[in-house]
Order: C-alpha cells, then structure tokens, then sequence
C-alpha cells in the first residue's frame, strides 16, 4: 500500500513527529511504500540540520535518514520562512517546498495519515 | 480511492495555528482540482462565525476567508449541529451558508472521503 505521512507539530515538544517517525519504520518493514513525508506548520522545524541533543535521540537526523532512503520527505518553504529557516539549515536530503507536494502526496497514496495534536 | 479530502476543522481559530493551516491547505490542495468537503466540529465551528475581530491579537480574522472559497472551486461546507447548539449558537451566527450535519452527516462526509486531513 502506498502511505502519505503530514506531520504538524515539532520536535521534542510533541509526540508527533517520533509517532511518525516509527509509524513509517513499521509501514517501510511489512513492505509498504510511502509516497511522500509532508513536514507542515511546527512540523518543518523536523528538518532543522542544526538539531544536535545531547544523549538523545536526533529527530532530524531520522527524517534526513529516511529522505537517504529514497522516500520523499519535504519542509513546507513558507512555514520555514515563518520560523526563521535558511537554505542551509535544512537537514540533509529534506527538500523545501510547497502545498503542491502535499498534493502530489495526496493524490499519489492509497492511505493517508496525519501526526499531529 | 479517488481525490476527496475531507479537510477537518476542529479547533478554536485562534489559539493556535490549526485552522489558519487547515484554511491555506484548502487554498493550497484546491488549486490542484482536488474534491474537498470542509468539515466544522467543536471548536472548530467558532472559525465560521460572525463579528469576530482579532486585532488585539495582530491576527486577520478568519471568518472572513472562508467565505472567498468558492471562488476557488471548494462550495461543501459541513457545520455538525451538536458542535453549535453546545455553544450556544445557531446557522445564523455563521459567515456563510453551509450544510448542517448531525453524528451520521459528519460520518458520512467522512467515509466518503478518501482521506481526512485534521486540523
């Protein structure tokens, strides 16, 4: 099955993006295909290459991770200017850009699912 | 499973960023010829009423956006009635004219979309 994935919160703050994060990990090893990760609101803050906790897990690491994959996994371009981002802070392999890809991501999935609060 | 999104509006307008979103998504996925339903419930129910004024809050109001959407190609608008009669207002309270739904109305919106995006 192809799965769409929205996530609209951050990290560290909410559940959201580490309930994401395993739900794809899940869906990826029972064989399932996910079309697309849409990071969205607090969401692109998911994305920030800068993240670097201390002894914790790195949430951005694990979005950029599965971006190496091949899955498409994209930060909301105006959500990530309302939150101060640049170009360069963007966690390797994420790509910006806009609604049309959570489009793209819609149209293309068989199921959809939503992380947020 | 076809290209209806049921777009959900659950929360308060203004107490956080949810229904602001929910509302761009709308303009965002709408622009790409998809088929969306609209859906009020709760809190939600406040982003379609009249008279509201954020200014205090440096914020637009939003009530006077949903209203722009048909413009757009988006015309299902679904209220669910026990969301407004538990806060006290009626269909004439809202901004534009929608279809009021009970328990089985909201259902059926939803099992008729594909997929639900909530906000």
């Amino acid at each position: 099955m192809k799965i769409g994935i929205l996530v609209l919160e951050g990290p560290y703050q909410h559940q959201a993006a580490d309930t994401a994060y395993h739900f794809v990990q899940a869906a990826l090893a029972r064989g399932h295909e996910i079309s697309g990760i849409f990071l969205y609101t607090d969401g692109v803050n998911n994305a920030n290459g800068y993240i670097k906790p201390p002894g914790e897990r790195n949430i951005a690491e694990r979005f950029s991770e599965l971006a190496a994959q091949g899955i498409d996994v994209v930060a909301c371009t105006a959500c990530a200017r309302f939150r101060g981002f640049r170009r360069d802070m963007v966690a390797e392999n994420v790509r910006l850009a806009g609604l049309g890809a959570l489009a793209d991501y819609l149209r293309g999935a068989d199921s959809f699912v939503t992380f947020g609060d | 499973m076809g290209n209806t999104v049921a777009v959900l509006m659950r929360k308060a307008p203004y107490g956080s960023v949810y229904t602001a979103e929910g509302f761009r998504s709308i303009m965002g996925i709408g622009v790409f010829e998809m088929d969306i339903n609209v859906l009020f419930v709760d809190d939600g129910v406040y982003a379609l009423t009249k008279g509201q004024n954020p200014a205090g809050l440096d914020m637009k109001p939003l009530g006077e956006a949903f209203p722009m959407l048909p413009d757009f190609g988006v015309t299902k608008f679904y209220v669910h009635d026990q969301s407004l009669s538990e806060r006290g207002l009626t269909p004439d309270d809202l901004v534009m004219d929608v279809e009021i739904v009970d328990d089985a109305g909201a259902a059926r919106v939803l099992e008729s979309s594909g997929i639900v995006l909530p906000f």
